[in-house]
């Protein structure tokens, strides 16, 4: 704590210059901004492993910025959001003002870095006009992975956990993680997960976590060491336990999901899970799974959490940034996302704000086979952790369990 | 050895050596490709029409790859050749240490450097260019050109160049007309790595270029980390493309029976 | 060999550019080791790392994949040399297609032999064709194993072209001469390669050993697509702690870099005092 308390403090002094800039931009109205960002560009750090969220974001998005608002988007692919944040961190330790990063596609941890580390540019979330189409009050939205927002992103989709199997090898899979973990014991060598720090794999293993605590009532609030202890022994002691019935017996987890992505389609493993089920719709259409492969989600429920937008205090072209997040928000950009065939991404905004033709979209939306579907899973929607036990699970894991 | 077990070790090492390539060409062209297909059950030709696309950031960053890594090498060179020379020519104090500090940059790992690297450039003004990033490409392919190049030096005949100075030819006539033929396999083939370093860079690029800059590399890593077989199968067969190229035209330097100078002594 | 002599306007501008750039990178990298710019100097960073047992274990690993590489890559190279250096039919379009995977970045290769030796890879697949096996699970594990049999196989398909590569210029600026004066006095073909070409091409040898030995240490891109989940590669660690969202893993994340590099050069710098004994 103490290190990360140093770590603080030298980047206030250095993250205070930066954000003289964008103190201008707070006391303008909206026309003034937007006049301010016309004409230039807005370069936009995402991960990029998603065709279809790069062309949304690219052609439409970027469409719309350059027809109406004449903005250039740029949009840097990543393989990891922690690329962007290193970047940024960088530069404001280097003392540079004008970054290279505008925005960033971000959640969690490194949302977390960002905010504490007085990286993110905050305080101007109300001056975009399409704001009030969020639920702000919404805990889900208030809170990523249990940090308060307070102004410091802008959300973007909703996310919720889901697995996945193949209709063509297993018509009954485990609907549970009671039933996941007595399945495993029944079926070896046909399941496993991602090793922590793997995103999706950590995300798995507080699943199990959650689940040996009885519920996430059990775990809201701030970090209790006492509380963590006991569930944690209890965990470990389970996912060593299946370790013998794993795939490779548990001598090696797969690095990431990617890994788990290919020896599930290549029915190495029987079962697969995501934070974005849309995805499995995606795989299919992309040839990355075969089409007998379905989502679906857990009857105790699964993790749902919110991604965000977020501008660094050093961002270069703040004025465009919160032009696209404006767009980003609005209740037609919102709507494509959704669309199936674009994305099928969950939306942020409450759609009885929105226009009625807008409602309407929402309304009549389809969805691909594949992908289960989003009320159905939201029915059963469990909150994220606070990023401390998150932490401590992910190290705990790697400690007593990955070793 | 008898020629007929030339060729067929020869062709046993190629087999080997080209093995890993068939899975990406394959992905390049298919749709869905699973266990336990041998070859793709659908064929498609939609990876490629995707990458040539009128929005595509490919073409784009092909040329941009191709710009960064001929001037790499051309810089590497430059710089190499000299130091090539004078660490495969003569012994000095501190040799060793010197040879030490111009291979440390293979030494040690991208990333502990890229940060502080970074830290540099920023400070020099240079992050999020072009020249930037080809300046940063020095330092991966620096070591590579030296080290060809000294070694080449090494086995290098001094004598002719002074035999041509006692004939009466000037410094530059000496370079042209004897060393530069005799290091000149050795000149390709360093060019040639330098290049390729390049070419394949992705941490320093990323960092360096701040993501304005896009490579092959970029692009690849982003598809194979998300799972896009055919992307990553077509980016991966683009990377090959403009390394053959001047393999193919630089082949017959490196066959070349042209080199008589390295046999009359 | 001339001899004596002091070459430095010739070395000055190879050396200045790496002083700046790499040295100042390092000096930068090293001072974040000790955590300085967060606050004070500390040696917190290597006491924790030195005394994790997941860091030896990893070192252990990485020694064992870079000294398999490098013997491996050495010996395959050396052969591909020696093979390549004499006129036979197809020996252009044999040279040729010997340099190809220098062109592929090692990320591609790696995905390319993943993709050929995986347990449902293009091998896996024949084998299953054949009846062999009937499932993935029958198919022995050559990735993602302990002894790091996919990681080894990637370096050597990668680096023996490369090896070959530097020895076939050597030889081409050799020529012929020195074997075949050995051949004159009466020496075999296979005596005059061993005992006058081989010591004409070892300086060549051990410094493209050390690149590939180098390399093989302390990349990250190649284990972190075909090595285990744990014990994993040291530069797999360092990157771990790098990208780790918690910024107090930073310094432990240069600290192990700097481990890394440290090891490479006095296990490098030892080959090189061998030689020129």
């Amino acid at each position: 704590m103490k290190r990360m308390m140093t770590a603080i403090g030298a980047l206030l002094l250095a993250g205070t210059a930066a954000a003289q800039q964008g103190d201008a931009l707070l006391d303008m109205g909206w026309d003034e901004i937007v006049e301010t960002a016309r004409g230039g560009e807005v370069n936009v750090f995402m991960w990029g492993g998603a065709d279809n969220i790069n062309a949304y974001v690219s052609d439409y998005i970027g469409g719309i910025l350059e027809e109406e608002y004449d903005i250039a988007l740029n949009r840097v692919p990543l393989s990891d959001t922690a690329e962007a944040v290193n970047i940024v961190l960088g530069e404001v330790e280097a003392g540079a003002t004008t970054g290279a990063v505008d925005m960033i596609w971000i959640n969690g941890e490194n949302f977390r870095t960002m905010k504490q580390g007085d990286l993110a540019w905050c305080g101007y979330v109300d001056k975009l006009p399409n704001a009030e189409l969020v639920n702000f009050d919404n805990p889900a939205i208030a809170n990523d992975f249990g940090t308060p927002v307070e102004g410091c992103e802008v959300p973007w989709s909703r996310v919720q956990f889901a697995f996945a199997h193949d209709t063509a090898r297993t018509s009954e899979p485990p609907r549970s993680i009671s039933e996941l973990l007595a399945w495993v014991e029944a079926n070896p060598g046909r399941f496993t997960y991602p090793a922590p720090p793997d995103f999706t794999g950590a995300a798995f293993v507080r699943h199990v976590f959650t689940h040996v605590a009885g519920g996430p009532d059990a775990l809201i609030g701030p970090f209790d060491q006492a509380k963590f202890d006991a569930v944690a022994e209890e965990t470990w002691e389970i996912l060593n336990g299946i370790e013998p019935h794993l795939w490779r017996e548990g001598v090696t987890y797969p690095t990431s999901i990617t890994q788990l992505q290919q020896m599930f389609a290549n029915q190495e493993v029987d079962l697969f899970f995501t934070y974005d089920p849309a995805e499995v719709g995606t795989a299919v259409v992309n040839g990355i799974f075969p089409e007998t492969a379905r989502s679906y989600g857990l009857s105790d429920g699964t993790l749902a959490n919110t991604n965000y937008m977020v501008i660094p205090v050093n961002a270069a072209n703040k004025a465009a940034a919160m032009v696209t997040q404006n767009l980003l928000l609005s209740a037609e950009a919102q709507l494509e996302k959704a669309q199936p065939e674009v994305w099928g991404a969950a939306t942020v905004i409450e759609p009885d704000r929105a226009p009625d033709e807008v409602q309407a979209g929402f309304a009549a939306l389809e969805r691909h086979p594949s992908v289960v579907s989003i009320e159905e899973l939201g029915q059963a929607a469990l909150p994220e952790l606070q990023a401390d036990w998150t932490s401590a699970i992910e190290d705990g894991w790697i400690r007593n369990v990955g070793n | 050895m008898s020629p007929r077990l030339r060729i067929l070790l020869g062709l046993a090492l190629i087999a080997a050596l080209v093995a890993p390539l068939l899975p990406l060409a394959l992905w390049s062209v298919a749709r869905g490709w699973f266990f336990p297909q041998i070859l793709p059950a659908n064929w498609t030709i939609e990876p490629w029409m995707q990458a040539f696309a009128p929005r595509s950031e490919i073409p784009g960053a092909l040329a941009t790859t191709t710009l960064i890594a001929l001037a790499a090498a051309a810089l590497a060179l430059a710089l190499g050749i000299p130091a090539g020379r004078a660490l495969g020519l003569y012994r000095f104090r501190g040799k060793a240490l010197v040879e030490l500090a111009l291979l440390a940059p293979v030494i040690v790992p991208g990333i502990a450097v890229g940060l502080g690297i970074h830290g540099v450039f920023l400070r020099l003004g240079l992050t999020n260019s072009v020249p930037g990033v080809v300046l940063v490409h020095l330092v991966p392919t620096l070591p590579y050109v030296i080290f060809v190049m000294s070694g080449v030096f090494a086995n290098y005949d001094a004598e002719a160049e002074a035999q041509a100075r006692s004939l009466g030819a000037r410094p530059l006539q000496v370079l042209w007309h004897v060393m530069l033929p005799a290091i000149a396999p050795g000149i390709v083939v360093a060019g040639l790595f330098a290049f390729l370093v390049s070419w394949s860079q992705y941490i320093l690029t990323l960092t360096i270029g701040g993501g304005r800059v896009v490579t092959l590399p970029l692009l690849l890593y982003a598809q194979a980390g998300a799972g896009r077989n055919d992307q990553a199968g077509v980016l991966a067969m683009l990377s090959l493309g403009p390394g053959l190229v001047i393999l193919a035209l630089v082949a017959r330097q490196l066959t070349g029976r042209g080199m008589a100078i390295g046999g009359t002594r | 060999m001339i001899g004596r002599g002091h070459p430095w306007l010739s070395l000055a501008p190879a050396l200045g550019v790496i002083a700046v750039l790499f040295g100042g990178g390092l000096a930068l990298g090293l001072a974040g080791s000790f955590g300085m710019g967060r606050g004070g100097a500390s040696l917190e960073a290597w006491i924790a790392v030195l005394s994790e047992g997941r860091v030896w274990r990893s070192l252990g690993l990485s020694l064992w994949i870079a000294f398999a590489s490098t013997a491996l890559s050495c010996v395959i190279g050396l052969g591909a040399a020696l093979l390549l250096r004499r006129r036979f039919p197809g020996q252009g379009l044999a040279r040729l297609l010997f340099q190809i995977n220098l062109t592929i970045p090692h990320a591609v290769g790696a995905l390319g032999i993943l993709w050929l030796l995986s347990q449902s890879g293009f091998v896996a697949r024949l084998s299953a064709g054949a009846g062999l096996i009937d499932g993935p699970a029958g198919f022995p594990a050559l990735t993602q194993d302990r002894f790091a049999i996919g990681i080894i196989a990637h370096y050597v398909w990668k680096e023996v072209p490369f090896i070959g590569l530097i020895l076939l210029a050597n030889m081409q600026s050799l020529g012929d001469d020195p074997e075949s004066a050995a051949r004159s006095l009466g020496a075999s073909p296979f005596a005059a390669m061993r005992l006058v070409l081989l010591p004409l091409l070892m300086p060549a040898l051990i410094r493209a050993g050390a690149i590939v030995f180098a390399f093989s240490f302390g990349a990250w891109e190649v284990p972190v697509l075909l090595g285990q989940s744990a014990p994993t590669a040291l530069p797999v660690l360092a990157w771990q702690r790098f990208t780790d969202p918690d910024l107090a893993a930073r310094p432990e994340a240069m600290a192990l870099a700097m481990l890394i590099a440290l090891v490479s050069a006095v296990l490098i710098r030892a080959a090189f005092a061998g030689r020129n004994r």
